[in-house]
């Protein structure tokens, strides 16, 4: 029981890198209707800034957040508007899908080159410090993961519904010609909500380099994770997506405990197709999707 | 005559090698109700396109009080207060109601009276007031007919243009949006209708215009339009009935 329990907690919080992934590709295909692959590489990237941050300038990852997140906001509106901008307005979405796979081989080999395929990992004096309740011990940096991804949903969750600009987000993934009929510039819309989607990833980034030795192959196992994740939790939904997330690192936990740790991404991608067959709008999702119809 | 707020003249428009409009022209004089009437794929929306700035023509001007728009952006032609009801409603249904009434005042311009338009917008629709805090997509069909205008009419509008408003709804319903887009007018906005329902345009209009294959082939008040025999032969007989299901575009 204790170990079932053990096994849970961590799946949860293993997973909270696939849901902030998640919320990123979820915003980004929502505007721009594109799947962006390189998700996954942006977040080794940022790791990689929070490693060498931490590493030669002995910054804290946990302050390494206030700068990751917004020079991946910039970075983010800074593609959108050199690779995306052209691409997002064609009616072919393989194009800008062609444009993110080829970020995503780009970015992964020049960080093989620049910084080798050697595992890195934020060694702070705190990554192996658990915290024990009962007979059940917790990471730290495991549980900050889970608070950081929580306040991270939250922030998004609130930007989306509360504010004008969010509402347009939302909007704009129901009809983007509505939306440019109204004045609002489509291009900022989807240029803030691709900031925001590389914005999580520079999060994301930083949760990686805090919780996992990492190295440049990651990217494109994160970026699938975080696609299965984004099918289980429908698209356009924040909470789904982070909650998806967190089901995706219980299942690969489970998975990995009882069948085998080689099985852990066997089992995922098999949930993924599984969900897309019998519950194509995601485990949350029903009601939304259907209705846009 | 009042002057002109929206001129267009000598306007074409191609899509690729296809020629939708052919040197069009036509006046909508401020505190006016004009109606584009024609059968399907005359070249009303793409008129309307043109004017709400989705497409650039190829050839001739649109003014908008005497500034000619050229290849402006949308969003400055809804800052000079041009503003189109696109064909199919076009709501956001996973929004609210309240919610697709905001977007329609994003514009920094509109931000300032939002409560007053707002206000507006529910003492013209009350039905909208009650229905606020609920998603759009779940309004009937009328229901959302009245939401695209309201958003429209939140971008305190000088020159609302309306694709087929009347599209998809019963007699009954058509005969209700006629009444409010009549009221809007008397509230004194200016207002370009495009309708596939002939007999009604043309009944609730000052003026109007009747487009067949990119050209504009006649025009005048809505009474002497109604009284023209090639017209009636041509649009208001047994086939302008069956004529109303189809969607133009």
């Amino acid at each position: 029981m204790t170990i079932l329990l053990q096994v849970l907690i961590n799946g949860v919080l293993f997973g909270t890198m696939y849901g902030i992934a998640a919320i990123g590709l979820s915003l980004v295909f929502g505007t721009m209707r594109i799947i962006f692959l390189a998700q996954g590489s942006m977040i080794v990237l940022f790791a990689y800034l929070t490693y060498w941050l931490f590493t030669l300038l002995g910054i804290d990852p946990y302050v390494c957040i206030l700068i990751s997140v917004p020079v991946a906001f910039m970075v983010g509106l800074g593609l959108f508007y050199t690779l995306f901008k052209d691409a997002a307005a064609i009616e072919d979405k393989n194009v800008s899908l062609l444009l993110a796979v080829g970020l995503m081989y780009m970015v992964d080999n020049l960080m093989l080159t620049f910084w080798t395929a050697n595992p890195r990992f934020a060694a702070t004096s705190y990554a192996s410090y658990t915290i024990r309740i009962g007979d059940v011990n917790i990471s730290f940096v495991r549980l900050m993961a889970l608070v950081i991804a929580l306040l991270a949903a939250f922030v998004v969750f609130y930007f989306l519904k509360r504010t004008r600009l969010g509402t347009a987000v939302r909007a704009a993934s129901a009809d983007m010609q509505a939306v440019k009929l109204l004045g609002i510039s489509s291009n900022w819309v989807m240029a803030v909500a691709f900031g925001i989607g590389i914005g999580l990833a520079g999060l994301a980034g930083v949760v990686m380099a805090s919780v996992y030795s990492f190295d440049p192959n990651y990217g494109f196992t994160f970026a699938l994770k975080a696609l299965v994740a984004l099918a289980l939790g429908g698209i356009g939904n924040v909470w789904g997506a982070l909650s998806a997330g967190l089901i995706l690192g219980v299942i690969e936990s489970l998975g990995a405990y009882y069948i085998g740790a080689g099985w852990a991404d066997a089992i995922s991608y098999a949930v993924f197709i599984l969900v897309l067959i019998f519950m194509p709008n995601g485990i949350f999702g029903g009601r939304a999707a259907v209705k846009k119809v | 005559m009042a002057s002109p707020l929206l001129e267009v003249r000598n306007l074409s428009v191609s899509y690729g090698d296809v020629r939708a409009l052919f040197g069009v022209s036509l006046t909508v004089e401020e505190g006016l109700i004009v109606a584009l009437v024609g059968s399907n794929g005359a070249g009303k929306s793409t008129l309307l396109k043109a004017v709400s700035g989705l497409i650039y023509p190829t050839e001739g001007e649109i003014l908008f009080e005497g500034e000619d728009l050229g290849r402006t952006s949308i969003r400055h032609r809804v800052n000079k207060g041009i503003v189109q009801v696109p064909e199919g409603r076009r709501l956001f249904p996973n929004l609210t109601v309240h919610e697709n009434l905001k977007l329609g005042a994003y514009l920094p311009r509109t931000r300032a009276g939002y409560k007053d338009s707002l206000e507006r917008v529910f003492s013209l629709f009350p039905v909208l007031r009650e229905r606020q805090n609920g998603k759009a997509g779940l309004l009937s069909g009328g229901e959302q007919q009245m939401l695209a205008i309201g958003r429209a009419v939140m971008a305190q509008p000088r020159l609302i243009m309306i694709d087929e408003a009347s599209l998809g709804l019963s007699p009954i319903l058509t005969m209700a949006i006629f009444d409010l887009i009549t009221t809007l007018h008397q509230q004194g906005t200016t207002i370009l209708m495009i309708e596939q329902n002939v007999n009604m345009a043309l009944k609730h209009c000052n003026k109007a215009y009747v487009m067949s294959t990119g050209h504009i082939v006649m025009s005048g008040t809505g009474e002497e339009l109604l009284a023209n025999e090639e017209l009636r032969k041509a649009y208001l007989g047994r086939r302008a009935v069956t004529g109303n299901q189809g969607s133009g575009s």
